[in-house]
């Protein structure tokens, strides 16, 4: 071998298509839940636009060729920004903090999942972010805690999600994620 | 004493690369050397410090200016790292110290990128040269002891030879007709697939011989055959295969600049018009055109219908950000005039002793959406390392181009990155 190791092209693929069809079936499985038990809210609509928006980015990404991680981080943030303010506008009945964002958190992990997968060897330089979305998603903890969420279920989801992200980033590139850090926070 | 900084105006090729490049168009070429032992990243790390310390016209960032992009001296040590992204990406300064090249290094295997506004493949191998020489004597300085490579100051400058040679009457026959462009999906995710066909060059040569052609004519040949066979006759296309070749000018001209200093010719081959259906006709047309373009009359022509576009006081008083709008649209159009690009910059010449740590070397040149496929080749000793970068998920053409020469008794080994590895590691 002359080169590092690369996914080959056939296989990057494949597991594009298999997340894209992952998503289909959960959005699928969210509407069936969301009829069959709280067909009064429409919350399966806010899940399943919030999976449209991620793949739209994440495409729009890929083919721009920029750095997803940070790209997901800033939306992360941004969106989640954005629902706590429509809910603020819309007279705060709490389902930004209890359900927008933990989703908002869920997806942000899930695509940083993929994204370790699919673009192998190269996801050091995601590392730096996967932990910022780590840190942020302790945010769900400490709404928990100071008792602002009523339904604290899909916080609780979203915190051990990240979690476990963060075990599995761990495993794959512990040392990685070290050099990351120390090149850049150095003095 | 406040010393001045150093900046120097880009050449004439040059100017158009940063206003033209993004992160599709990368316009970065490779080269790579292939040692007989693992690379000492400690050792390369020093080793292009000293030779950038020689070669000072690559210490250097970009800065715009108003009207044109300059070049200006770069204080910051370069990155050495290790490979982990495609040969030839676009480099972004910002995460490189500024600098314009990228050094790294896998297993036995020194790579530098260099992105095309710094410098021509000619230059840009004398630049890797000295990092490849001066690498091997820290390596094993008892082998070197006794100073081999004459020790004097390196000869080179930094002019822009493009505007000292160019003739101002001199009028351009260039061909107006648009190009076939190579057909098929393109690999996801950013991927760039390398594959190099490393070629026994005498066998080749004999070959060449029993036609009566140069390498660079055989291949080009074999090139388009490979083509024609594999994409082009897929389709309805009247369209002329026409493959780009750049041609290093100081052939030509007197110049020791160390900045580019290219011009290419580039072959028409109407296919249906002239019925090339066959590798003996392709040849032929190849040999024909060949001797009608590189002439240094021809060569003149299409280098000053360059610089004087480049020297058009309307051009020249746009504003940077204008003429950035105004190429990236014109070039989405330009681009079209060429179905493939095919540089050989020939023979690497290495001395001596350095010789037995050597295996062979590489040449990449970063392909781009339109023009899917590159080609480059160089030759080491007895082996020319032809290579393929693609963006095309089918590699029908790169086994073609195996298969043919492989049916001519000439002897092709493949290593590749492995992206798209059906025919990756073939002896």
């Amino acid at each position: 071998m002359i080169y590092p190791q690369k996914i080959n092209a056939n296989k990057s693929d494949f597991i594009i298509k298999s997340s894209i069809l992952a998503s289909i079936l959960l959005a699928i499985i969210l509407l069936i839940i969301n009829k069959l038990i709280t067909p009064e809210i429409p919350w399966a609509a806010l899940t399943n636009s919030g999976i449209v928006y991620v793949w739209i980015t994440v495409l729009y990404a890929i083919n721009k060729n920029i750095n997803i991680a940070g790209h997901v981080l800033i939306q992360t943030i941004a969106i989640s920004l954005l629902t706590v303010y429509i809910d603020y506008r819309l007279g705060f009945n709490g389902w930004s903090l209890s359900i927008a964002i933990p989703i908002i958190i869920i997806i942000a992990n899930l695509t940083m999942l993929i994204l370790t997968i699919v673009s192998h060897k190269k996801y050091i330089r995601y590392a730096i972010y996967q932990l910022i979305i780590v840190l942020c998603s302790m945010v769900p903890v400490i709404l928990i805690t100071e008792k602002l969420i009523e339904e604290p279920i899909l916080g609780i989801v979203a915190t051990c999600i990240s979690i476990l992200n963060l075990i599995l980033t761990l495993a794959l590139c512990a040392r990685d994620v070290k050099e990351a850090i120390i090149r850049k926070f150095h003095v | 004493m406040h010393n001045k900084l150093y900046w120097r105006k880009l050449d004439n090729s040059a100017k158009i690369f940063p206003i033209s490049t993004g992160k599709k168009y990368s316009t970065v070429f490779r080269l790579s050397v292939l040692l007989k032992e693992k690379v000492n990243s400690k050792i390369l790390e020093q080793a292009v410090n000293i030779a950038l310390e020689k070669y000072k016209s690559f210490k250097v960032r970009m800065k715009a200016g108003f009207f044109w992009y300059y070049f200006e001296e770069n204080n910051k040590k370069p990155i050495i790292e290790k490979e982990k992204d495609y040969p030839c990406k676009y480099i972004n300064p910002r995460r490189n110290n500024n600098y314009l090249f990228k050094v790294t290094y896998f297993d036995k295997k020194i790579n530098i990128d260099i992105f095309h506004s710094l410098t021509d493949g000619g230059s840009g191998t004398i630049f890797f040269r000295e990092i490849v020489y001066t690498y091997l004597e820290l390596l094993h300085p008892d082998v070197f002891k006794e100073k081999e490579r004459q020790i004097r100051k390196v000869e080179y400058n930094t002019e822009d030879s493009y505007v000292k040679n160019y003739d101002k009457k001199a009028k351009s026959n260039a061909s107006t007709k648009k190009a076939y462009v190579l057909k098929g999906n393109k690999i996801g995710l950013g991927a760039v697939s390398a594959i190099h066909e490393i070629i026994e060059l005498d066998k080749l040569k004999e070959e060449c011989k029993r036609n009566d052609v140069t390498v660079t004519q055989y291949l080009s040949a074999v090139l388009i055959y490979a083509i024609y066979k594999q994409n082009y006759l897929k389709t309805n296309s009247k369209k002329p295969i026409k493959v780009c070749i750049p041609v290093n000018l100081k052939k030509y001209f007197v110049s020791k600049t160390m900045s580019n200093f290219f011009s290419y010719i580039t072959l028409e081959a109407e296919i249906k018009k002239d019925g090339l259906d066959t590798f003996e006709k392709i040849l032929e047309f190849v040999k024909k055109d060949f001797k009608e373009k590189l002439t240094e009359e021809e060569i003149l022509k299409t280098m000053s219908a360059n610089v004087k576009i480049g020297n058009n006081p309307f051009i020249k008083i746009v504003p940077l950000e204008i003429k950035k709008a105004l190429v990236r649209l014109s070039y989405i159009e330009i681009r079209k005039y060429t179905t493939i690009t095919f540089s050989n910059i020939g023979r690497i010449g290495i001395i001596g002793k350095y010789r037995d740590f050597i295996d062979y070397f590489l040449m990449l040149i970063a392909p781009e959406p339109v023009e899917k496929i590159k080609c480059s080749g160089c030759t080491f000793e007895n082996k020319m390392a032809f290579t393929f970068t693609s963006i095309l998920k089918d590699n029908n053409i790169e086994k073609e181009f195996y298969h043919f020469l492989q049916s001519k008794g000439i002897k092709v080994k493949i290593e590749s990155n492995g992206v798209l590895d059906d025919i990756s590691s073939k002896n």
